[in-house]
Formats: structure tokens, sequence, C-alpha cells
């Protein structure tokens, strides 16, 4: 019977703390009976692990599949910047909460100082003068785009025309060449010997 | 640029987004240990890898409920360990064991393969509970609290099943290890 304040299960199966390990196995060193029950625990974990390990008959792998694959929104919640996008959504809700719930200021009177009249004063005449450069740069993009567009248009068209001369051509010949082939014919057939014959007959 | 390990806290995070080749490399990693986990269970090849199939699919669907990458193995076991019952519930009543080979007598001489024999003889007296218990402190290594979440029981409970296990198969063993002297 071993020693009851060390539990010897817990050593065996490594379940110790390093100190409480270090006790026990002092202790196991001068108790031969606690020895005994360790050594046994242990030759019986080492019978146990005599079963080796197998390896599966086939490897286990998945293919991408639509139908197992998660949504945008279960991907959007299993990932990282989900918290900031809370986050951003809560503070939204209290901007606008504490918007609507304000009570609106009293409108003060605030006469436009000279300062203010002259700034105004000097944005227009900036307006009128960038305005008409950035109505002739537009215009001139505008053109130079019409003009890119009316060029393709106009190759386009002409290789449509080539294309139709050259079958044209090609059918021309084609019918001259039939046109030359019924002619040989024909004149074959007038001077044969039988032709001949014929028409001697005829003249008799 | 420093380099570092890929760990499966990665390959769940990109597994998470759909990156189906992160989580078949996640597989690959963990499916030897699901397969013998099961096999010992189950104690039949085909089924253990058809169980370790399912408990991967399954894990790769919940994988969004996983709230702590580091204790993703004692959550896939969890899986597993439900797919096992599952299928050992359809398969024989409750409390119906398997037999395994019988028990070689004292002072015989034993193989290697012999061995192995009456250690599967051995796991097969105890209970699946006690069983499953010892598979996982012994074969796959975890400690009693991961046992504990793959389980879903007290720690004291799985503690009291691995020490009782042990005790019985420390007496059934003993004519074995005795002649062998194993270590």
């Amino acid at each position: 019977m071993s020693c009851p304040e060390f539990d010897w299960k817990a050593y065996a199966l490594d379940e110790l703390s390093a100190a409480d390990r270090a006790r026990a196995r002092e202790h196991a060193s001068v108790c031969p009976l606690c020895a005994e029950e360790v050594e046994r625990l242990q030759v019986t974990r080492a019978a146990l692990l005599s079963i080796p390990n197998e390896e599966p008959p086939r490897r286990i792998a998945f293919v991408s599949d639509k139908v197992f694959e998660p949504n945008w929104w279960q991907r959007f919640w299993a990932s990282a910047p989900r918290l900031g996008f809370a986050s951003a959504a809560m503070l939204s809700v209290a901007i606008l909460v504490a918007a609507l719930t304000r009570p609106a200021p009293a409108p003060v009177a605030s006469p436009v100082s000279p300062d203010r009249a002259q700034v105004a004063a000097l944005v227009e005449q900036e307006v009128q003068r960038r305005l008409p450069i950035a109505i002739a740069a537009v215009v001139a993009e505008s053109n130079q785009s019409n003009e890119e567009k009316t060029a393709k248009l106009v190759a386009a068209a002409e290789h449509r025309l080539e294309f139709a001369h050259r079958a044209e051509m090609l059918a021309v010949e084609d019918n001259l060449t039939i046109l030359r082939r019924r002619l040989n014919q024909a004149y074959v057939a007038y001077n044969s010997p039988v032709s001949n014959e014929l028409a001697g007959k005829d003249n008799k | 640029m420093i380099f570092r390990e890929v760990e499966d806290r990665d390959l769940i995070v990109k597994a998470r987004r759909g990156d189906v080749e992160a989580y078949n490399l996640l597989i690959s990693r963990w499916e030897r240990r699901v397969f013998n986990y099961l096999l010992k269970l189950v104690g039949n090849r085909e089924d253990a890898l058809d169980l370790a199939q399912d408990a991967f699919l399954k894990a790769y669907q919940n994988l969004a409920k996983l709230d702590d990458p580091a204790r993703f193995a004692p959550w896939l076991f969890r899986i597993a360990h439900n797919e096992a019952f599952s299928l050992l519930r359809k398969h024989r009543p409750e409390g119906e064991f398997v037999e395994r080979g019988e028990m070689p007598g004292p002072g015989s001489r034993l193989l290697p393969v012999e061995l192995s024999l009456a250690v599967e003889h051995a796991l097969s007296k105890l209970s699946e509970d006690q069983r499953e218990a010892i598979v996982l402190k012994v074969y796959q290594g975890f400690k009693f609290e991961e046992i504990a979440e793959v389980l879903n029981c007290p720690v004291s409970t799985v503690k009291s099943r691995v020490y009782t296990a042990l005790d019985l198969l420390k007496e059934i063993l003993a004519p074995v290890t005795k002649t062998r002297g194993v270590s």
C-alpha cells in the first residue's frame, strides 16, 4: 500500500506541477512501496501505448462548394473588423440621437463683417477667373473625345466597305471563271467530230 | 521580415473567411489524431474515417461559433465525441460492450502484436466512459480540464473515470506486464 498523501496516478499521467512532481520523485526514491506503485502504473501506461497509431485509410479534404461557404454576413461577423464596425455604428447612433434631442439654438442676428464681405468678393472674383478656364478645358476634352470617336467610326466604316468590295470582286471573278468554262465547253462541243458528221448529213 | 510558423489560429481565421485550402491544411494537422481517437471508440476503420469526415465538416460549418481559437482541439474532439456516440447509440443498446479477443494467460511470452491484442482486450473490459477517458488522456495527451471540455462534464468526473480505469487496466494487464517487463 503506497502512501496516501501522494497522487501517483497523477504523477504517472503527467498531471502534477513541477514542484509536486519533484517532491513525489524524492519520496519515491526512499519509499519502496510508493516506488513499486509508480513502476506498476508506468508499466501499465507503457503497455497501453504499445498500440500503434494508425494512418487513416484515405486523406480527408474538402473542395470549395457554395453550399457550405459562409455567406457575406457570416464572414463579416466572423472577421476582426466587426468590433470596429459595431463601435462606429453605436457612435453614429449616439450622434444622431444627440442631434435630434438637443434643442435648436435661438437665431442670433449677425451682421456681415467687412472682412467677410471682402472674402466673398475675392471668392467671386476667383470663381469668375477660373470658370472660363474650366469650361474651356471641359469643352476641349469633350471635343477631343468626340473626334476620337468619329475617327474610330470612320475607320470601322472604311474597313467594312473594303471588306464588302473585296467580297464583290471575288464574286465577279467567280462568275467570270464559270462563264469562261461554259464557253470552252460550247466551243469544244461545236468542233467535235460528232457534231461535224451531223452537220454533213444535214447538208446532204 | 519575420518568419513564424503558421499556427492553427491563423488557419482558423482564414477558414472562417471561407478559405477551404486553409481548412484542409488544418485537417491535415489533426486528422490522424481524430481518426485514432474515433478508431479506439468505434473499433472499425471505415466507421472511424466516416465519423472523422463528418466531424471535420461540422467543425467547418460551425467555426464561427468557436469563441477562442486556442481551444480548437477540445472543441473539435467534442464534435468527434458527439458523432461517435451518435453512431454507437444507433448500432447497439446501451451498456453493451465489444469483446476483442481473449487475454493471453500468465507466463506466456508475448510478441508486440500479442501485447497490442492484450491491451485491446483490456480496454474492451472498460465501460465506454472509462475507455474514452483513457483514450483522451493516454493516447491523445489532453489535460483533465480539456477532457472535461470534450466530454462536457466536471473535472472531478474525468479524474474519477481515468483513475478507476487505470486501476482496472493495471489489474488486467498485470500478468502481461510482469511477463514482458514493459517499460
